[in-house]
């Protein structure tokens, strides 16, 4: 009824569907059409709102997500899908039945010759679990038995822009919303004080693809789940802080009265917008408490900040973020996405590889101890990976010491810990040359799937309708890998 | 009164049908049914309805002291011969005969011969005695009770049962793979139809040999293939199918489900398997897990109901209450840390203590109040009470938190006279009191006290010297 009120007094309210189905009272052919179809002209909520938002639909096993994105997409054949078969052959030219008609990007399809190239870096088993793992990984080495290693990770996408976008919003184009803003949508905030999606990025020597605000981007979805990219330095969230010489009470009042004008408008025009704006007026002032604090890494002791490495302490490193990350899940975010940039490795890949490994590993590493001692790791989910995988073939000039691999959708690994997943184990098998799944393939749909699950969502519940079509993180497809859940 | 008789014929007619019934129910062993005969049992359903309401008007219109018309009681005892009849021959199809068939059946040719002898009695002109009532009432009773039970044996044992939650038997810690995962599950969406009693297709899911010996399909499971057993089979089909099972219009397993099956028959259908005998890496054992989970949420189910306008009442900008699950009863609270921090934020939330699960209390400056407020809160199975100034005084209010499975106290005040509390806290999983006070000595009772433990006492030493001591640099490549 309240709805029909704010119809009729808004006419931003009424939408085609609402136009149409008050013309059909009069109109007897269309009447008859919505017996036929009964939702015909039911305008706003059908059934997919069955579901109360804010709420898991089943006790989760996570409560937040740490997303440690690799952007660039690192080798999995120089850091956890051991290829001894790439030693042996190496400078053979890979198979036809093996690649099997993939499709290559423009940078290596028009080589001759696809010569196997085998790491560069050497492995050994690790761990109670004996998981392998590269030399240039030494740090994750030890922490093999607290992590789930996921070897036969599949994009469709082949080049960065299109794979990332899947990888964060569950379809290639771009448009959609993002993981956190889903999983802000579907499971409210924890800390009302902080955003419940709050990005880091930071950036490694290595060859780096762009990173756009697009993908973390609320999409369909309320503004208020958008991401929100924490800065490093004095100003975390830009604009947030007041100008000098205004004090506290003053910024109360002067939100006061633009809070009063803002409702004005609200009733004049029914837009949601405006009262989404007033909340984040509000967030934006409590934050103005809560930011500085949370990123205030002095507080941290010593033995923390050398676990996470001595880079911890350089603003807007990868080190200090994963510390930064573990302060945020600590406050109550739900999703808290890093970004590590300079992973894209189609030339100098053993010495680029390992100084973008020395970024993340030690930090990576310490970050899920961190967890671990803090009882985190039986509510926090990490992730770590990329957009996709690299070839087991060379491209450039064929040197054992200096080559480059080029981007490989099939086949790539990843690591998840904490949060419901197993501990310990490896999961998914590629093909003797890296190339192709051939066990338990996982495809991101059925990533997203797991997560959700791990975080009390229904993958095929959390809807969104938009534009007169229901909208999933997994759209149509995805099934939860029940084998790596605790 | 008397009613005029009717042809003898009819006499003749109702004495055949009796004495064949008789022989019927007598030597029902020796006897092999032709396709047709059989057939005609198909009947009994519909034939059915026509004595009940005849009999059951016959028999109230004479308890009013109304005239019983001839041709009623006529037609009322016939019906009843032959729904009689026709039900015996119905049964023979599903042999062996359960309990519900078989008091069915009696129950159903007693009908017949009460109605017979009441016929026979008003022909005799005895319509107004005490025995003719006697025969009224008991006819009344026995056609309600014979109709119940055919009833259950179409629609199943509880469909007139008092609508309640069906209560579940907790699933033990170490459970039997077949007794108490699969069976629960056939048990709950399969055995409803393919029962002694109601044995749909010819199959029974009532034992594992049954389900390889199989009905009317063939084998329902085939061990160690899953692929090639007709059970899963089914399960897979979309729904609009024919075949699919359960039928359209039953709830449908769920994926956990059909994938606890499947495991099952792959690793060999065995009814002595335990969740302890699998290895950590074979899926069934997430599964079961997974289905076990669900289980623990149903003893939340009893918790008091707590209304939404509560929470949003309790609630601030510094106090998140969330339930842990939809329409669920059990809360989750985290609290952080205003600019103004008042005990009485915390200890409001007396109100709602039975229903709290989980509390965060993570570097609040808590003392004695909140944590007689935490003590209040019998149901809490996840306490974080971190980076708080609380020592041993305030520590011992958690004695008696029963259900308490994660307590995380690090960076604590706390000495080794909690570990007294500690011990006591019998449901205890996880722990964490690294920076503590607590003594290696302490440490060592605890973990006897409490074997299955996992006790968390910071990174391990030599683990964080490696970390601690010099960045790791990759020289191999450079």
């Amino acid at each position: 009824m309240e709805e029909d009120k704010s119809k009729s007094e808004n006419p931003l309210k009424v939408n085609r569907r609402h136009f149409f189905s008050q013309l059909s009272v009069g109109i007897g052919s269309l009447a008859l059409g919505s017996l036929l179809i009964p939702d015909l002209f039911k305008g706003g909520k059908g059934p997919v709102a069955s579901q109360p938002l804010g709420i898991p639909h089943f006790a989760p096993k996570a409560k937040r997500v740490i997303y440690l994105f690799q952007s660039g997409a690192p080798s999995q054949l120089e850091s956890f899908d051991y290829k001894p078969t790439l030693v042996k052959r190496m400078g053979e030219d890979l198979p036809e039945s093996i690649r099997n008609g993939q499709r290559l990007t423009g940078m290596t399809a028009g080589q001759d010759k696809f010569p196997l190239m085998p790491s560069a870096a050497k492995f050994s088993q690790h761990g109670k679990s004996g998981a392998w793992v590269s030399e240039f990984f030494p740090h994750i080495a030890k922490i093999a038995d607290e992590i789930c290693i996921v070897k036969s990770m599949q994009t469709e996408a082949i080049n960065h822009d299109p794979a990332i976008t899947f990888f964060q919003t569950g379809s290639q184009q771009s448009g959609r919303p993002s993981m956190g803003s889903w999983m802000s949508y579907g499971l409210g905030s924890e800390n009302q004080n902080l955003p419940s999606f709050v990005v880091l990025t930071s950036r490694g020597k290595g060859n780096s693809q762009g990173l756009y605000s697009k993908l973390w981007s609320s999409g369909f979805l309320d503004s208020k789940h958008q991401g929100v990219l924490l800065r490093s330095g004095k100003d975390p969230v830009l604009y947030l802080n007041d100008p000098e010489g205004l004090s506290r009470s003053d910024k109360r009042h002067l939100l006061d009265h633009v809070s009063s004008l803002n409702k004005i408008h609200h009733v004049e025009t029914g837009d949601d917008e405006i009262e989404s704006r007033i909340a984040q007026y509000e967030m934006a002032y409590r934050m103005q408490m809560s930011v500085p604090d949370v990123m205030d890494i002095k507080k941290e002791p010593e033995s923390i900040i050398k676990l996470y490495g001595e880079e911890s302490q350089v603003p807007g490193t990868y080190a200090a973020n994963c510390l930064q990350a573990r302060r945020l899940a600590e406050n109550g975010v739900r999703f808290i996405q890093l970004y590590h940039q300079g992973w894209d490795q189609h030339g100098n890949l053993p010495n680029e590889m390992a100084g973008q490994a020395k970024d993340v590993d030690q930090a990576s590493a310490a970050l899920i101890l961190d967890l671990k001692q803090r009882g985190m790791l039986e509510d926090t989910l990490v992730i770590w990976g990329g957009e996709f995988g690299r070839t087991n073939y060379c491209q450039g000039n064929f040197d054992p010491k200096n080559y480059g691999r080029d981007h490989h959708p099939r086949a790539f690994s990843i690591w998840m810990a904490g949060g419901g997943i197993k501990p310990g184990i490896t999961y998914g098998e590629t093909d003797e040359f890296g190339y192709n799944i051939v066990k338990n393939p996982v495809h991101i749909n059925d990533f997203h799937a797991t997560i959700m699950n791990n975080l009390g969502l229904d993958h095929e519940q959390l809807i969104y309708k938009y534009q007169g079509r229901r909208f999933r993180l997994t759209d149509v497809a995805g099934n939860v890998v029940n084998d790596i859940l605790t | 009164m008397a009613q005029k008789n009717n042809s003898p014929w009819v006499d003749y007619v109702i004495f055949g049908l009796t004495i064949f019934l008789i022989f019927c129910l007598i030597f029902e062993s020796f006897i092999d049914l032709p396709g047709l005969v059989a057939w005609m049992g198909r009947w009994h359903p519909l034939i059915l309805h026509f004595p009940i309401v005849l009999l059951l008007m016959a028999a109230a219109l004479g308890l009013f002291n109304r005239i019983v018309p001839n041709v009623l009681l006529t037609i009322a005892t016939l019906s009843a011969l032959v729904t009689a009849i026709t039900g015996f021959f119905l049964g023979t199809e599903s042999a062996p005969k359960g309990d519900l068939i078989f008091w069915h059946q009696w129950m159903g040719a007693g009908v017949a011969f009460l109605a017979v002898v009441w016929y026979w009695l008003s022909n005799n002109h005895l319509q107004q005695t005490y025995l003719v009532k006697g025969i009224q009432v008991v006819l009344i009773l026995l056609v309600g009770l014979t109709g119940h039970y055919g009833g259950m044996i179409t629609h199943g044992e509880d469909f007139l049962a008092w609508p309640k939650s069906k209560k579940l038997e907790k699933i033990p810690e170490n459970p039997l793979i077949y007794e108490h995962i699969v069976h629960r599950v056939l048990d709950n969406s399969c055995i409803g139809c393919h029962n002694p009693n109601k044995t749909k297709g010819e199959l029974l899911m009532t034992s594992i040999d049954e389900l390889i010996k199989g009905g009317e399909s063939g084998p329902a499971l085939v061990i160690g293939d899953p692929v090639n057993s007709e059970l899963i089979r089914r399960l897979h089909l979309p729904v609009e199918d024919e075949e699919h099972m359960p039928p359209e219009g039953k709830k449908p397993l769920s994926d956990n489900e059909i994938q606890i099956l499947e495991r099952w028959i792959a690793l060999g259908a065995s009814d002595t398997l335990k969740l302890s005998d699998l290895d950590n890496s074979e899926p069934l054992v997430g599964l079961v897990k997974k289905m076990m989970d669900s289980g623990t949420t149903n003893s939340w189910a009893k918790l008091p109901k707590v209304m939404d306008s509560t929470l949003q009442n309790l609630a601030s900008d510094y106090i998140t209450i969330k339930r842990i699950s939809s329409n669920s009863q059990a809360l989750s609270i985290s609290v952080f840390l205003p600019p103004d921090y008042n005990s009485k934020n915390i200890t409001d939330l007396k109100r709602i203590s039975n229903n709290i699960i989980e509390l965060d209390l993570s570097g609040i400056p808590i003392g004695e109040k909140e944590m007689e407020l935490v003590a209040m809160c019998k149901n809490l199975e996840w306490l974080e009470v971190d980076r708080t100034p609380i020592t041993d005084a305030e520590f011992i209010k958690l004695s008696g938190l029963a259900q308490l499975r994660v307590l995380k106290a690090y960076e604590t005040g706390i000495t080794d006279k909690s570990v007294a509390v500690l011990k006591d806290l019998k449901g205890l999983k996880s722990l964490y009191v690294w920076e503590t006070q607590i003594s290696g000595d302490g440490f060592a009772q605890l973990k006897e006290a409490l074997p299955n433990l996992q006790l968390d006492y910071g990174i391990d030493p030599e683990l964080k010297t490696e970390f601690i001591q010099k960045d790791s640099i990759v020289d191999s490549i450079q």
